[in-house]
């Protein structure tokens, strides 16, 4: 597994690199969100997660899921449209499922893509996104997961 | 996008509004910074009397809604996190509105602590020795006198937090959803050691204009910049009214309320070598979190701080992560206890949680 000062980066998967999220095709045709072990660094521990109702749509690059770690509240931002088919049960009754495994367990929702090939174009994925992700932590000051 | 003027910070004053009104001009600054058409921005603000729960909460579950209504309390939703809080004018808000870029740093735990060492650098400013208190809270001597939390949006960053000025603990403990029986007169004077005014603290209680001006000027000076004294822009005032339409509703303040579960606060006694301690624990049953300790007990510890240390460190945890925290906790400090341990406090913890099982189980 690709890996960025410490950060888990997997490579086979897609990412919006500045909004800290991550999506893969699934072989039913729906795509599984998630947020970044950077991300989840950046944050803490999250102790809420509110994932968009199933069956509404979400726009790419607009909230998918609200969480909550150490009193800041913020949005997980969906890198393609769509609309929600499923949302994270384990995830609901612990949320730090999403710090422990980001990539696995802790997926955020899973929606059915409206224009995959049309809006991953911008995304990111193998080598590229580890350098993406090598900038941006330059740009935060980051350390280190 | 025009770029932001990152050597100043506006000062916004929008005085004593109602909940509903501070609550929008929190998410549409936020938004409008975000959109880069907000500058940087300090705003104080004023509560007419509401009950205000954390973004993620239930309002049914936390709030004592009978009793708001009755008097008169409006109740809201913060869009930022944490529990639920009793304003009213005898405090004074405060809250930035900056970007990660401007704070130098990307992390949300070196964020906070650096606003709250700020902000309690501009309280010490008046002559009170007020001090950062991880993760959220400042303090006096232990006693807490402002409490925080964040709300982010992409890159901008909206943070804020109380001043108690002339508060009393009361009020707050009478909007919270606490069973009756618990809110004795010794639980009261319990929480009411637990905070402090700043009016307590100084032996003359400077206009509140001296501690708005103290409070920016250690924002001002932590981040290198002037401040200036501004008003809303247009496309600010445009999203606020957007904002308030969606906000000041039932939807927005009753969103995820599901029945509120009876006893989520559990008491234990637990008898060590070091003497008897006392825990109080409130639960999230659903998210097998902890939400709040009170520890008391005839136990020596120095200094006395320390056990407000440790149920501030231990506010929001996980249940699963208890016990390492509290290890971490007494590791990386140096605490002077009688005969007790890091093991003794472990053991109270989860003899009060044992407690929410047993409970639990029967109510099955």
């Amino acid at each position: 597994m690709g890996a960025v000062r410490g950060c888990d980066i997997p490579e086979d998967l897609m990412y919006n690199v500045e909004n800290n999220v991550w999506v893969r095709k699934e072989s039913d045709g729906t795509a599984t969100v998630g947020l970044t072990s950077y991300a989840c660094s950046l944050a803490g521990t999250i102790v809420s997660y509110t994932p968009k109702k199933v069956g509404k749509t979400v726009k790419k690059d607009k909230s998918c899921t609200t969480v909550e770690s150490g009193k800041w509240v913020g949005p997980a931002k969906t890198p393609v449209t769509g609309e929600v088919t499923e949302t994270n049960d384990k995830v609901a009754a612990n949320p730090g499922l999403i710090n422990e495994d980001p990539y696995g367990e802790g997926w955020l929702i899973k929606l059915k893509p409206e224009d995959w090939d049309g809006e991953v174009g911008d995304l990111k994925t193998g080598s590229d996104a580890l350098a993406a992700f090598e900038a941006k932590m330059e740009a935060d000051g980051f350390g280190g997961c | 996008m025009p770029e932001r003027d990152q050597t100043t910070l506006r000062v916004l004053d929008t005085g004593l509004r109602p909940a509903a009104e501070n609550m929008a001009f929190n998410r549409s600054l936020l938004e409008c910074h975000q959109e880069g058409v907000s500058p940087h921005t300090l705003r104080f603000l004023q509560f007419e009397p509401c009950a205000l729960v954390g973004f993620h909460q239930n309002v049914d579950q936390e709030i004592n809604t009978e009793y708001c209504k009755e008097h008169g309390i409006a109740i809201q939703r913060r869009i930022t996190g944490g529990g639920a809080i009793y304003f009213d004018a005898t405090q004074l808000g405060w809250e930035l509105y900056l970007d990660k870029r401007f704070l130098g740093t990307a992390d949300m735990g070196q964020i906070a602590a650096r606003i709250c060492n700020a902000a309690a650098a501009g309280m010490r400013s008046l002559g009170v020795d007020a001090q950062f208190r991880p993760r959220n809270d400042i303090e006096v001597d232990g006693r807490k006198i402002s409490g925080t939390g964040g709300a982010f949006d992409g890159e901008s960053i909206m943070y804020q937090g109380t001043l108690l000025i002339e508060f009393d603990v009361e009020d707050m403990l009478r909007i919270l959803r606490i069973p009756a029986e618990k809110l004795s007169n010794k639980a009261i004077e319990s929480a009411r050691d637990r905070v402090v005014n700043l009016a307590t603290l100084l032996e003359e209680m400077p206009a509140l204009d001296v501690v708005k001006d103290a409070i920016a000027r250690a924002f001002a000076e932590e981040f290198g910049v002037r401040t200036e004294a501004a008003d809303l822009l247009p496309e600010e005032r445009r999203a606020f009214d957007a904002a308030l339409a969606e906000i000041d509703t039932e939807e927005w303040v009753y969103q995820r309320n599901r029945p509120a579960t009876d006893a989520p606060m559990f008491e234990s006694i637990f008898k060590s070598d070091g003497g008897l301690m006392r825990v109080g624990a409130a639960l999230d049953p659903e998210r097998k979190r902890l939400k709040q300790l009170w520890i008391t007990g005839d136990i020596f510890v120095k200094p006395a701080r320390t056990i407000a240390d440790l149920e501030a460190a231990l506010r929001d945890t996980p249940q699963a992560e208890m016990e390492d925290r509290v290890r971490a906790f007494f590791a990386e400090r140096d605490v002077e206890m009688l005969q007790l341990t890091a093991d003794d406090f472990i053991a109270a913890i989860q003899s009060a949680l044992a407690q929410a099982e047993v409970d639990s189980a029967a109510a099955q």
